[in-house]
């Protein structure tokens, strides 16, 4: 009974400190030697599970595998979905996202980001060839799928008037596109690029609209209020852009460089060497 | 008069924590009440046609034909061993597919999403239904179904007025269980974007912070819901009562 209330009181004090506590996430990291990364692996080439070695693969891990070295820790890469990422970050299940997750200004009052972008990108949609849409007002009052808490949502909502299933995650989503479920799918853009070269199953499909949508840059999410965390994440991520070394890893994954990454790695050339 | 008390109930919640604001975006408001509203839909019209299911599967069970009874119990096998999920990614995701693959198009399928998930869980439940009553209907005395016969009842005729009625009897606090969770499992819609309470709330909670202000919503919906039935339930059973018949 004693050991009981004692639990109890161990797990009240757990939950109304958790946040507080929460704040040590650097020396956590190096005290344990391993950082816990949430990835989202939603389909080439961000992330992936490789057929053969069923391990996952693509740009979210190799990116996090970098960070992970030059923290000097091991890593440990936790799948996330688009839909529970932000809890997972908030009760300590990950130290920091990777998960394709675009800076927004709401994302950005109730977490913190690393103020260097590793990425930028927009949103694109997938339709069947002759459907018909050709820009995003197309969208208006046709059913569109996406994935559950895209930051794509709230434009196509709200901008465009289109209406939103979301689907737990990219593949469901576009399996309800090809179901017929909705008319097009809606995904950061790169993906749906990928898909329509790499992939047979989708010749019969195509991005019919040229402008992306709300492009925006890529950023690594931490826990409300982690400065020590953020700042050693942005030296890294300004070594990565001068060193060339993100750009590298981009093309090694297939991924078209944003302009924007061009620029930073233009910007931090010289403050690496 | 709603504006205010809603008003009056969010700066309450603020006090201890909690931002309810969500409640003033009718743009967010509306989905989420609607969801009740699917909710509830989804619920009535699957626990009506899953006892429907439950009924034909079970007298097809104690036929006593082997030619009807043997692809039943397959189908209770296969329904009742597979999650319920599963079930319906394979019903949304693949036979939907192939229906509209058959009839010509999307345009030309009538089947919804909010339909797949009523067919998936009638179904499923129908199967659980269906042992229960054929607990039921086995509990059943020997005596009973022959003095039936002996007076001229056909077997279907013992079945529809002499074995059913006291089966559901036995059957009721199990029935009533299998619908408590089905009303739960109606939170499986989510899945495949049916708008019911579940959806709308995880629409809501990842473009704001507040899931453990949703939760609790959530909580009381589904408590509600599943006490109505329970209470529904138990109100059936004494009504339904046989005094010095096993109760």
């Amino acid at each position: 009974m004693k050991k009981l209330q004692q639990l109890g009181i161990a797990l009240a004090l757990g939950l109304a400190f958790g946040t507080a506590m929460a704040d040590a996430t650097l020396d956590k990291i190096k005290s344990r030697g391993v950082v816990n990364v949430g990835v989202v692996l939603g389909g080439a080439p961000y992330g992936q599970i490789d057929p053969k070695t069923q391990q996952p693969v693509g740009f979210n891990i190799d990116f996090s595998k970098l960070l992970a070295q030059r923290l000097g820790v091991k890593l440990e890469a936790v799948t996330v979905t688009p839909a529970n990422r932000v809890q997972f970050l908030q009760t300590g299940k990950v130290d920091l996202l990777i998960a394709n997750m675009q800076w927004t200004q709401e994302r950005s009052e109730i977490l913190s980001f690393v103020p260097t972008q590793y990425d930028e990108s927009g949103g694109a949609a997938i339709a069947h060839k002759g459907s018909g849409i050709r820009k995003w007002e197309d969208l208006r009052g046709k059913q569109v799928c996406a994935s559950q808490g895209s930051n794509f949502i709230k434009p196509l909502i709200e901008e465009y008037g289109a209406q939103i299933k979301a689907l737990p995650s990219m593949p469901e989503a576009l399996l309800a596109l090809k179901g017929g479920a909705c008319v097009a799918s809606v995904h950061i853009s790169t993906g749906i690029h990928t898909l329509l070269e790499e992939e047979p199953a989708w010749k019969d499909y195509e991005a019919p609209i040229a402008s992306e949508l709300i492009p925006s840059p890529g950023v690594i999410w931490v826990r409300k209020g982690e400065a020590d965390t953020q700042a050693a994440l942005d030296k890294i991520v300004k070594e990565l852009h001068g060193s060339g070394v993100l750009i590298e890893t981009m093309k090694k994954n297939r991924l078209a460089v944003p302009q924007a990454v061009v620029k930073l790695q233009e910007k931090f050339k010289t403050a690496a060497k | 008069m709603i504006e205010s008390l809603l008003n009056a109930f969010i700066a309450a919640a603020k006090i201890i924590g909690l931002n309810y604001s969500f409640l003033l975006s009718a743009y967010e408001r509306g989905p989420w009440l609607e969801g009740i509203g699917i909710t509830i839909g989804l619920a009535l019209l699957s626990i009506v046609s899953s006892l429907l299911v439950g009924i034909v599967v079970a007298s097809l069970l104690t036929s006593g034909k082997p030619w009807l009874a043997n692809p039943t119990r397959a189908f209770v096998e296969l329904t009742r061993n597979t999650p319920t999920l599963v079930q319906l990614y394979c019903a949304f995701f693949v036979l939907n597919m192939l229906i509209n693959q058959a009839v010509g198009g999307a345009q030309n399928n009538p089947l919804s999403a909010f339909a797949w998930v009523v067919i998936v869980l009638s179904l499923h439940y129908g199967a659980i239904h269906a042992e229960a009553l054929r607990a039921g209907i086995e509990a059943v005395p020997k005596v009973t179904r022959e003095s039936a016969l002996s007076l001229g009842f056909s077997r279907s005729e013992s079945l529809r007025y002499v074995e059913l009625p006291l089966a559901m009897r036995f059957a009721l606090p199990s029935l009533v269980n299998n619908l408590v969770n089905l009303v739960k499992s109606t939170a499986l819609g989510s899945a495949i974007a049916v708008g019911e309470v579940t959806y709308a709330s995880l629409m809501i909670w990842t473009q704001r912070d507040n899931v453990l202000e949703l939760m609790i919503f959530i909580f009381l919906v589904y408590g509600i819901l599943t006490l109505l039935v329970a209470r529904a339930g138990s109100w059936l059973e004494t009504h339904l009562r046989m005094p010095g018949y096993g109760h």
